[in-house]
């Protein structure tokens, strides 16, 4: 795992073999696969979903995979990102930019504040405070019933044009959705790229790897996991807001402890600690749950059964062990 | 078929082709086979397969194909034939409404009927009324009637909080008395339906005593129970849901409550009665849209009962079911009146519909698209005597009247 994902995170000396290319250049690669993604997807929404879920656990990923550190509480940044983008366009008028915008600094604060609180403990300690307050977060929410709806969820987040440059997108058309929130998912894969690719990136793991000598080499751990926890909220947030705008509706299942037991489920599934990894966990987890419910009323058994299978034969996740088989 | 020596086709490649076409023909997606000439006509359909409320759900599909049947078997629209699309809402909204996309943008459905649960409602409700799809919801929930959620392409087929808590209030305060004790489940539906009792109270002047409030999913009632029966209330309203219903009615029952005051819930569902027992609901009283035991009186009832008998292994219909029934037939009745699928044409056409398909005459009121509708009251029986689905007593019947409902002002509406 270990040797893996720093290959992924870091930039090796430069060689021209293709795949240290591929490494380099793997934002490039990922959003050329989210453009011709929707096309090779049973329908668009179903791949708007999987654009959305997997942007989630790529943020849960650098919290997870990078920075080491399990939470059971990502839910609530999730939802929280949701839910004040639905918020400024419903009770504020606010256009979809600014509600995006404030989604993803709901995110970022939500997690400033779960992680002001949690940040201390460590290990399964660390999962649990994350989990208790996420459930605060929900009740919050819940109760919160003029503002949010409560139970019925929030309705009535309705674009239907989006304006950008003075060009006008439909957004009611499942392809232009589908792109308008795939450019913002692209612009979030360079950016996790980039700072994975940073300094900051390679302290992060230094963390990861050993925390008594990062700190021993004069980094600060505590910052260091809080900034990063806000930075993975603000891509949950992202995430979130982008669901809201695609359905339309934020329902309060999105906070349920369930979302975030669903999305480390999905970093698991795909590989935890790689960059592309989480994406194609989300995808298979959904493009699962989706096809299979089609055809059965037992869909929960079979997809149980295909996760044990994976857990068992591919302990680095799918996209892990891809990678570990093409390595040179 | 026998296997030929032909060079052409080895056995292998038979096996292959057998294989795959009777994958294919066993699979869903032959559903998307387009089988005449002319599309059919696609009623999609969200519903909760999964989950708590997977009885319900599966029966609503049961009745909804009744509907599609009916409708195929009188010719369809001129030839027209319509089929159902049935896609797991697995009751979450989010999943609902991605299900919801599907069948309009990939399967482009005609219409949308189905639902169960009021936020699972309300989020199928807002991505159709975006796309002027009409959407027919078969599921309980105030807000739906709301100026705010409603659109012209909303049409609720199912009763309303409102209306069921009212109907039953009306019943029972007059009969068992003024003082009142409630046990709700702390969410939407119970509190909504708690205020659908105290608002039907007013005329007869009741006294609430206690309003206690559990939390979805409760086991245990130990704790609330004996504090109710300390104030001696004459009526217990318990405004809950599937499980819950079914564990409080049981632990009312061992508490000895049903001797010292008349228990009362909302809405008593058939399934729940049928999963706990005679015993546990023996002598409590409620509301429901339907009961196929109405078949005496009622013609219609007997008309679908029997088409739902002939296509299931003579079982009946329960009351939630019953409403996939109405809410397919009504849509498909209103494109027949209108002569198009046009929703502009068909929603005037179903304004206008006065119809009896199985419990009753019945309208929409033009304000809200709200089924003006008959409320059952009904109680359940000790012990069955004609079968194990004879299991409530038709008491009363709360005739349709736009009276009992909320009037338009009241939900938002401009006159």
């Amino acid at each position: 795992m270990n040797d893996m994902s720093q290959m992924m995170a870091d930039v090796p000396a430069r060689s021209n073999s293709l795949f240290d290319v591929a490494v380099r250049h793997r934002a490039v690669l990922a959003s050329l696969f989210l453009l011709i993604f929707p096309l090779i997807m049973p329908f668009k929404a179903l791949a708007a979903n999987i654009l959305i879920y997997g942007l989630y656990a790529l943020g849960f990923n650098l919290l997870f995979g990078f920075l080491g550190l399990l939470s059971f509480g990502h839910a609530a940044l999730f939802g929280t990102g949701a839910y004040f983008c639905g918020i400024a366009i419903v009770h504020f008028g606010l256009p979809w930019y600014v509600a995006i915008l404030i989604g993803t600094l709901g995110g970022a604060g939500m997690a400033a504040i779960i992680g002001a609180l949690a940040i201390r403990t460590r290990g399964i300690y660390f999962a649990m405070v994350t989990m208790a307050l996420a459930q605060c977060v929900y009740y919050l929410f819940y109760q919160a019933e003029s503002w949010t709806g409560g139970e019925n969820g929030l309705r009535g987040i309705n674009v239907h044009v989006i304006d950008i440059f003075g060009l006008k997108f439909d957004f009611l058309d499942p392809l232009t959705r589908y792109y308008v929130i795939a450019a913002f998912v692209i612009l979030a894969l360079f950016a996790l790229s980039r700072i994975l690719a940073s300094p900051f990136g390679a302290v992060i793991e230094a963390v990861r790897e050993n925390e008594a000598r990062a700190r021993a080499s004069g980094y600060n751990v505590l910052l260091t996991r809080l900034l990063t926890f806000i930075l993975s909220g603000a891509f949950c947030g992202l995430a979130g807001a982008l669901a809201a705008l695609h359905l339309s509706i934020v329902p309060i299942e999105m906070l349920h402890y369930e979302t975030s037991g669903m999305v480390v489920m999905m970093a698991l599934l795909g590989g935890m600690g790689t960059f592309f990894g989480p994406f194609i966990g989300a995808a298979v987890f959904m493009l699962l749950e989706n096809l299979v419910s089609l055809w059965t009323v037992h869909w929960q058994l079979i997809v149980g059964a295909v996760f044990v299978a994976c857990v068992l034969f591919f302990p680095a996740g799918i996209w892990g062990t891809i990678l570990r088989k093409i390595r040179p | 078929m026998k296997t030929t020596s032909s060079k052409f086709i080895t056995r292998r490649r038979l096996l292959t082709t057998v294989g795959t076409g009777a994958v294919l023909a066993a699979s869903p997606f032959r559903i998307n086979v387009v089988r005449a000439d002319e599309p059919t006509i696609k009623v999609g359909f969200p519903t909760p397969l999964t989950g708590p409320y997977g009885t319900e759900a599966q029966d609503q599909v049961r009745a909804a194909q009744v509907a599609i049947a009916e409708f195929n078997d009188a010719g369809g629209l001129n030839g027209r034939k319509a089929e159902l699309l049935v896609r797991d809402s697995k009751l979450n909204p989010g999943e609902a409404a991605t299900r919801t996309l599907e069948l309009i943008e990939k399967d482009k459905v005609n219409f949308v009927v189905g639902s169960l649960s009021a936020s699972v409602q309300l989020a199928v409700n807002n991505i159709t009324k975006e796309r002027k799809i009409i959407f027919n919801s078969i599921s309980q929930s105030d807000e739906i009637n709301e100026a705010k959620d409603f659109s012209r392409y909303t049409f609720h087929e199912a009763l309303n909080p409102h209306l069921t808590a009212g109907a039953v209030g009306r019943y029972v305060f007059p009969k068992f008395g003024k003082k009142v004790a409630f046990l709700t489940a702390d969410y939407a539906y119970g509190h909504q339906m708690v205020r659908g009792f105290q608002e039907a109270g007013k005329a007869f002047g009741i006294q609430t005593v206690i309003d206690v409030r559990h939390p979805l999913g409760t086991s245990d009632f130990s704790t609330l129970l004996p504090r109710i029966q300390a104030l001696k209330p004459d009526v217990l309203c318990i405004s809950n849901f599937g499980r819950d219903q079914q564990i409080s009615l049981k632990q009312a029952t061992d508490f000895g409550l049903k001797k010292s005051m008349k228990i009362v819930a909302p809405i008593l569902l058939y399934t729940g009665r049928l999963a706990a027992g005679a015993q546990a609901f023996d002598g409590v009283i409620g509301g429901t849209s339907y009961y196929w035991g109405i078949e005496d009186k009622v013609a219609s009832a007997k008309v679908f009962n029997d088409r739902f008998r002939k296509m299931n292994d003579g079982k009946v219909p329960s009351d939630y079911g019953a409403m996939g029934y109405t809410g397919v037939k009504v849509v498909l009745e209103g494109a027949k009146a209108a002569g198009s699928l046009d929703p502009e044409k068909v929603i005037p056409a179903i304004e206008a519909l006065k119809y009896d398909y199985y419990k009753g005459p019945e309208y929409y009121r033009k304000c809200d698209h709200q089924a003006v509708q008959s409320v059952l009251i009904i109680e359940s029986k000790s012990k069955p005597e004609k079968g194990p689905a004879d299991v409530f007593n038709v008491i009363a019947t709360d005739e349709p009247s736009e009276k009992n409902l909320r009037t338009c002002a009241e939900l938002g509406f401009k006159s």
